[in-house]
């Protein structure tokens, strides 16, 4: 009763066979609201805990707010995230299109596939964290090397997402191209394989990017400067709340990106029912 | 060979298999005209899929040789459309991308590209549906649009795979009868593979009749009713019976 009929942008409207797409509109607004409500519990619960808590074991929600607003007026905050992007953005980035590249050549050719299979079996269980030393002696501490550290992670998670993506693409698909006229690796690889792939690629890409965030900590571990490195300083001088402070912005970056992501996602798929 | 044949499979042999090694298909010779609509019927496990996969340019045959044309079939071509069982549309493609996508491999230009796929969509009867996704489709739909895709690179022989096998029986009959339009109105040459005895008699002009072990012809016989045929048509019921005769004699 009431309810849109919404033609979901298609311009004719002429496809009675999709429907209650607005169905979706209530449900994203429940969601929503049961997903704030949680939020404002977890809050509440917190600031009790803290409240049987000595401020350097927990500070309360309310002193992390205080501390999350100085540290960004002062600009100690914006300093520290645009030092993290410098390395978390090339380190992605270059992670994830050598990774994705990776998967795709490995995925689709056999003989590439058995020639590097060992070799990829032995790097693979590496920890980017333990690669540290590496980064510093090719590297040196700066944003190369903490870059380094980021795109070996988004590199692993890219490759056998992209690899399994390719390697489930449909043999009739690859068939039908062909009696349509796609001749050749490089553009049954274009045509088919990628689009077909595309599903795995991006929740790889998606993944990948979190992980990445996670792994700014870690890379500036060895002294590179930006919001991984204020943790660590806040925490070794026992500023819990400067701790839970840069935590968030970590969280926030993460939210922002992925959010975006996941818009585009869901654009670049819409042909899935 | 005369003038007017348009696909000859010439004594064709297949065989599968290293230490056990099969014989899927022996000597198949059958001869099609420009213009004709062929079936092909026989038992499961008589090597029509292989055969067909072989005629497509998918696989090539162990021995024997497939002419289209006159010329040598060694790998599939812009002048075979295939329409497989499954349909096999491309899911991340609109109907139209799907249908333009054999043109655009051909490097058609986009405006004669728009002109083809809508032809070819009120061909098929799908104009509406032109923007929308596969997997917002029925079945006869799918392979509606998977016809239509075939038919917009202008193929001279269509070839068909069970094409009706996956849908309910109303939409079956619907998607004959509108093949027979399409093959009158695009006089194309058809080689259509089916295990549906009255399918093969209420479209082909003849019949092959397969058998298996090895995958062979058994017989190929005229169908000399005028179209449209009815299934209650006497003459048509007898067609019926001696196919599934041969068919049966063989099992």
């Amino acid at each position: 009763m009431g309810r849109k009929q919404t033609d979901g942008g298609v311009a004719s409207g002429t496809q009675p066979w999709i429907r209650y797409r607005s169905r979706i509109d209530s449900e994203t607004v429940r969601s929503y609201l049961l997903g704030v409500s949680g939020v404002i519990g977890f809050l509440i619960l917190w600031h009790l805990l803290s409240l049987t808590q000595p401020d350097i074991v927990l500070p309360s929600p309310i002193a992390v707010g205080e501390r999350f607003v100085d540290e960004l007026l002062s600009g100690d905050m914006t300093t520290a995230l645009q030092q993290s992007m410098m390395h978390w953005l090339p380190g992605t980035i270059v992670g994830t299109a050598l990774g994705v590249g990776a998967g795709v050549i490995l995925g689709w050719s056999r003989t590439a596939d058995q020639i590097t299979a060992p070799v990829v079996r032995i790097l693979r269980p590496i920890p980017p964290l333990a690669m540290i030393g590496f980064a510093i002696a090719w590297f040196g501490i700066n944003h190369v090397g903490a870059a380094f550290i980021i795109a070996l992670g988004a590199f692993w998670i890219n490759f056998y997402a992209t690899y399994g993506g390719v390697e489930s693409v449909s043999d009739d698909l690859i068939d039908v191209g062909r009696t349509l006229g796609v001749n050749g690796n490089l553009a049954t690889i274009r045509t088919i394989v990628i689009p077909s792939a595309l599903p795995e690629i991006l929740t790889g890409i998606r993944t990948g990017i979190g992980r990445c965030w996670m792994l700014v900590v870690a890379a500036e571990i060895f002294g590179v400067p930006g919001i991984g490195r204020e943790i660590q300083r806040a925490s070794t001088n026992l500023l819990v709340d400067r701790v839970i402070a840069y935590i968030l912005v970590l969280s926030l970056m993460f939210l922002v990106v992925d959010t975006l992501f996941r818009v585009g996602q869901r654009r670049a798929l819409r042909w899935r029912a | 060979m005369n003038e007017m044949t348009k696909l000859d499979i010439d004594r064709v042999g297949k065989t599968f298999g290293g230490d056990e090694p099969v014989r899927a298909l022996d000597a198949v010779d059958i001869s099609i005209d420009d213009g004709e609509f062929v079936c092909i019927v026989g038992p499961s496990g008589c090597g029509k899929t292989t055969l067909f996969r072989i005629v497509a340019g998918l696989e090539p045959p162990t021995d024997g040789e497939i002419r289209l044309d006159g010329t040598a079939v060694t790998e599939p071509g812009p002048e075979l459309g295939v329409v497989f069982q499954e349909y096999h549309l491309f899911p991340w493609l609109t109907v139209e991308e799907n249908v333009g996508f054999g043109l655009k491999q051909q490097g058609v230009d986009k405006k004669e590209r728009q002109r083809r796929v809508t032809e070819m969509l009120s061909l098929v009867g799908l104009a509406d549906a032109a923007s929308s996704y596969p997997s917002a489709l029925s079945g006869g739909m799918k392979q509606r649009v998977a016809i239509a895709r075939s038919l917009a690179v202008d193929p001279s022989l269509l070839l068909m795979d069970e094409p009706f096998g996956a849908v309910d029986a109303r939409t079956k009959e619907h998607l004959q009868q509108e093949l027979l339009e399409i093959w009158t109105e695009t006089k194309k040459t058809i080689l259509f593979i089916t295990h549906d005895v009255d399918e093969a008699v209420a479209l082909a002009d003849r019949v092959v009749v397969m058998a298996a072990d090895p995958g062979r012809v058994s017989e190929i016989v005229s169908i000399d009713v005028p179209r449209p045929r009815r299934r209650s048509d006497p003459a048509v019921g007898a067609y019926v019976e001696q196919i599934r005769r041969l068919i049966g004699a063989r099992e």
